[in-house]
C-alpha cells in the first residue's frame, strides 16, 4: 500500500530542536544596539568577525543604558498624598472605573510594556507559521530591516532610484559628447531648478535633447498616497534608525581629556591621546576590565 | 445608550448625537515639559506671540529635593531654590506616557485642582465641556495608547477627545513664511495643513523624523534615533565627573550647564585642536580662547545662579592669593572649565558612533526616512524640513544639519532646513490651529458619548485611521 502525500519542504515549519537554517536578514535595528552578535566567550578580547569585541560591545551597551537613566541612583519618589481634596475636586465626576484602577495601580515600566509587545508579536508569528505564506510575509514585514521591507510591500510602485536615474542619463551618451558638455548639462539643470518657470527662459535647439532633459521624478498618484497614508504604524523596534549610510570608521577619543585617542592601552584597550593622559589613565582608571 | 452615567444638570438626559464641545484644551505631553493651554477661537491670531501666550510649559515631573521635600509639576519651576541633588520621577518614559499614577497627580495639580492650578487659563473646571487634544510620540505601543484612552475618558471624562501623533500637528502651523514661500491661504479661510513637511523632532528622550503629508504622518517613513536631550545631559555629566568634579547626582544643574555652554561644532576637528591642552604648553597665547569657557556653579546658600564666563587661566593663582590676603571674593565659587565637552557632547546627535552606537546620525536619519518613500516626494520633503524640539536651540545645530543634509542629499533637490520660531511649543501651536478648524476636528475626534457606546478598542481603531 502506497501512501502519497506532499512532504512539506519549507525548512522553517518543522520544529526540530537543535538547529535550523534561518534566513540572514542582515542588519536588524532592533538588536544592533542591544545584543552583541557574537557568542559569550568567543571574541571576548579580540574582535573576531565584527569590528568590536564582545566586551567592548557590552561596555557600550552598559554606557548607553547609563546615559538613558533619569537619576544617577535608583530612587522611588512616591506621589504626595492628597488629603480629602480628591473628593471635593472631583465633584460631578463619576466613580473610578475598573480600567482606571488597573492603569493607576500598574507599576509597569516602558521596558515591561515593550517586552509584552515583543512576546505578543512572537507568539502571533509562531502561530501563523503553519498557515499561508502571505501571512508570513506580512509578519516578516515587521521584523525585517527597512530596506528589504520596501520590496515586500505592494503599495508602492517601482520607481527609479536616483542613482540609477543618473546612470541612465550617463549611459546613452554617444562618443561624440565631450565631458565638458556633460558639465554644462548639470549646471543648466540646476539653473532650471532655481529659476521660476515661464520667466523668460532662453530657447535653444538643445532644449529637446534627451541628454539635457532633467529626470525629475513625478509626484506619486493620489492612489499611491492614499495607500501610503493608510498603512499601519511600524512597531517600536522597527522604527529605530538603521546603520549609517556613509560608512566612516568610528572616531576614537582620549578617555581622559577628549582629544583624539591616538594610543591604545595594552591592558584595557581604552584610548588616550598621549603619554601624559596615558599616565593618568594607568594610575587611576586602567582596571583592565574590558 | 449612554444614560448609565449621571450627567451634569441642565443637559438633556435623552441621548442625542452629542456634538464636540466648543472649548478645546491641548496637552502636548512631553517627557521633560508638557505644553498645555486652550486653543483660541476662530479666526486664530495672526501673530504667533499672541497665540502662544495661551500655552504654558510645565515641568512634567515629580521632584524630590535634598531635604526630602516633594514638588509636583509647576511647583518645580517656582518653589524650589536648592537644586542640588534633585531627583526626578517622570511619568513619560522614552517619549511615551507610561506611569499614569504620577501623570494623574501632575495633571490634577496643574489643570483640575482649583487650589493648585496656576492660572485660570490652565484650569479645566468641567472636562465634560472641553475637547482634549492629546499628543503622543509616533510608533507608540498599542497597550499604552489604550491606557491613555481609557484613563482620559473614564477618569476625567472629557466631552471630546483626539489623540494624535505629535509631530504631524506641525503641518497646521503657518510654515510658508518660515520657508519664504508665498502664502497660499486666503485670509479668513479655515486653516488647512501644509501639503508636505518633514518634521525633525529632537526632544528630551529621542529624535524622530516624521514625513507629514497633508497633516497625516506617512507611517513607513518615521524613523527614530534613541538619543535626545537627556542623553546629552547625562553624557556631559559623565565627562565632567571624570575630568573635574563629581557631578553624577546633579542632573538638573548639568542640564543648565548644557543649555548655556553646549554648541554644535561646524568644524569638529578644528575646534578639537583649539581646545587641546598641549597647545597651551608652548608659551603660545591662548588658542582656545573662543571655545574654552568657565561655568560658575550655582550657590544655593548665597542664592546665586550659575552662569558662563570667558575662561580665566589664572583663576587658580588668584584663588590662592585671595586665600592669603583674606579676600573671599573668589573663594566661595566653584568653577567648571569646559573645553571640548562643549561641542563633543551634542556631536553624538550627528555621529552616534562617537559613543559606540551603530546607528545613523540625524542627517542620515532623514535620508533613511525618505528612502522608503516614492522618489517623487523627495524634492518636496527635502525643501520643507522643519526642526522642532529643545535640542534645535543649541547654537550651530541648524547650520550643521543643513550643511550635512545638503552634502548627502541628491543634487537635484533643493534643501531647506528651518527651525520653528518656538521649537518647544511648535507642536502645541499646530494643535491650537487645528482646534480652530472645527470641521476638521469633528472628523477625527470622538465624543464622550461615542466612547461610552463603543469602548476604547473602537476609539483606538478610529485614531489609527482604520474607521
Amino acid at each position: 500500500m502506497y501512501h502519497v502525500e506532499v512532504v512539506p519542504n519549507s525548512t522553517t515549519s518543522h520544529a526540530t530542536p537543535g538547529w535550523t537554517y534561518v534566513p540572514d536578514k542582515g542588519f536588524d535595528p532592533a538588536k544592533a544596539a542591544i545584543a552583541p552578535s557574537l557568542g559569550r566567550k568567543r571574541g571576548i578580547r579580540d574582535p573576531a568577525r565584527t569590528d568590536v569585541s564582545s566586551r567592548q560591545t557590552n561596555a557600550i551597551v552598559r554606557h548607553l543604558a547609563e546615559l538613558d537613566r533619569e537619576n544617577h541612583r535608583d530612587v522611588a519618589i512616591s506621589v504626595p498624598a492628597r488629603q480629602l481634596k480628591d473628593a471635593a475636586g472631583r465633584g460631578t465626576r463619576t466613580k473610578t472605573t475598573s480600567n482606571v484602577r488597573r492603569i493607576l495601580q500598574s507599576q509597569k515600566t516602558f521596558r515591561n510594556h515593550l517586552d509584552d509587545e515583543e512576546a505578543a508579536l512572537a507568539q502571533a508569528a509562531s502561530s501563523t507559521t503553519a498557515s499561508t505564506a502571505a501571512q508570513r510575509l506580512s509578519l516578516n514585514k515587521i521584523t525585517k530591516s527597512s530596506s528589504s521591507r520596501r520590496s515586500s510591500t505592494p503599495a508602492t510602485t517601482p520607481r527609479p532610484d536616483p542613482a540609477t536615474a543618473r546612470s541612465k542619463k550617463d549611459l546613452p551618451s554617444p562618443a561624440s559628447q565631450k565631458p565638458s558638455t556633460t558639465d554644462n548639462t548639470t549646471s543648466t539643470n540646476q539653473e532650471h531648478d532655481s529659476r521660476d518657470p515661464g520667466n523668460g527662459l532662453i530657447k535653444s535647439q538643445h532644449d529637446n535633447d534627451p541628454l539635457l532633459k532633467s529626470y525629475t521624478p513625478t509626484a506619486p498618484s493620489e492612489r499611491i498616497m492614499r495607500a501610503l497614508l493608510s498603512e499601519p504604524p511600524l512597531t517600536y523596534n522597527a522604527s529605530r534608525a538603521g546603520p549609517p549610510v556613509t560608512r566612516k570608521s568610528a572616531r576614537k577619543f582620549c578617555c581622559i581629556c577628549g582629544y583624539w585617542g591616538k594610543i591604545r592601552c595594552r591592558n584595557c584597550h581604552q584610548r588616550t591621546c598621549g603619554i601624559e593622559c596615558y599616565k593618568v589613565h594607568e594610575d587611576s582608571r586602567c582596571g583592565a576590565f574590558f | 445608550m449612554g444614560t448609565t452615567k449621571p450627567r451634569p444638570a441642565g443637559r438633556n438626559s435623552i441621548a442625542q448625537t452629542q456634538a464636540l464641545p466648543d472649548k478645546t484644551f491641548i496637552i502636548d505631553n512631553g517627557a521633560y515639559t508638557m505644553k498645555a493651554g486652550y486653543a483660541p477661537g476662530f479666526p486664530p491670531p495672526d501673530d504667533e506671540e499672541t497665540a502662544l501666550s495661551a500655552c504654558t510649559a510645565i515641568p512634567n515631573a515629580i521632584a524630590k529635593t535634598r531635604g526630602n521635600r516633594i514638588y509636583v509639576g509647576a511647583q518645580i519651576g517656582t518653589n524650589v531654590t536648592d537644586w542640588n541633588e534633585m531627583l526626578f520621577r517622570r511619568p513619560v518614559e522614552k517619549g511615551y506616557t507610561v506611569n499614569w499614577e504620577a501623570q494623574k497627580e501632575i495633571w490634577e495639580t496643574s489643570f483640575f485642582d482649583e487650589k493648585t492650578v496656576r492660572s485660570k487659563e490652565l484650569r479645566v473646571a468641567e472636562p465634560e465641556d472641553v475637547t482634549l487634544i492629546f499628543t503622543e510620540a509616533p510608533n507608540a505601543l498599542p497597550a499604552l495608547q489604550k491606557n491613555a484612552d481609557e484613563i482620559i475618558m473614564e477618569e476625567w471624562g472629557f466631552g471630546g477627545y483626539f489623540r494624535c501623533v505629535g509631530p504631524s500637528l506641525n503641518a497646521w502651523n503657518e510654515v510658508q513664511s518660515l520657508f519664504g514661500d508665498t502664502l497660499l491661504q486666503q485670509p479668513g479661510a479655515a486653516i488647512s495643513p501644509t501639503e508636505c513637511l518633514l518634521v525633525v523632532d529632537s526632544g528630551y528622550s529621542h529624535t524622530i523624523v516624521t514625513p507629514v503629508y497633508k497633516g497625516q504622518p506617512l507611517q513607513r517613513g518615521i524613523k527614530r534615533l534613541d538619543l535626545g536631550g537627556k542623553h546629552l545631559t547625562n553624557y556631559l555629566k559623565e565627562l565632567v565627573s571624570i575630568r573635574q568634579y563629581n557631578m553624577v547626582d546633579e542632573t538638573y544643574i548639568m542640564n543648565e550647564v548644557k543649555e548655556s555652554v553646549c554648541f554644535v561644532s561646524n568644524d569638529f576637528s578644528g575646534d578639537l585642536e583649539q581646545t587641546w591642552k598641549g597647545n597651551h604648553k608652548h608659551g603660545q597665547p591662548e588658542l582656545g580662547d573662543g571655545v574654552v569657557v568657565d561655568y560658575v556653579l550655582p550657590d544655593p546658600n548665597g542664592g546665586k545662579k550659575g552662569f558662563m564666563r570667558p575662561h580665566d587661566p589664572m583663576l587658580g593663582t588668584k584663588k590662592r592669593k585671595a586665600a592669603f590676603s583674606g579676600g573671599a571674593e573668589h573663594l566661595s565659587e566653584d568653577v567648571l572649565v569646559l573645553g571640548n565637552e562643549r561641542f563633543a557632547v551634542p556631536e553624538i546627535l550627528f555621529t552616534p558612533s562617537d559613543i559606540g552606537m551603530k546607528t545613523a546620525g540625524i542627517p542620515d536619519l532623514i535620508l533613511q526616512s525618505l528612502s522608503v518613500l516614492p522618489t517623487g516626494l523627495h524634492p518636496a520633503f527635502l525643501a520643507n524640513v522643519l526642526v522642532i524640539g529643545g535640542n534645535s536651540l543649541l547654537p550651530g545645530f541648524m547650520e550643521r544639519l543643513e550643511t550635512e543634509l545638503r552634502q548627502i542629499a541628491s543634487a537635484e533637490c533643493i534643501v531647506r532646513v528651518r527651525r520653528s520660531k518656538d521649537p518647544i511649543r511648535s507642536t502645541w501651536l499646530g494643535a491650537s490651529r487645528l482646534g480652530t478648524n472645527k470641521e476638521e476636528l469633528k472628523k477625527v475626534a470622538v465624543t464622550r458619548q461615542e466612547y461610552q457606546e463603543h469602548g476604547s478598542t473602537w476609539v483606538g481603531r478610529k485614531f489609527s485611521g482604520a474607521l
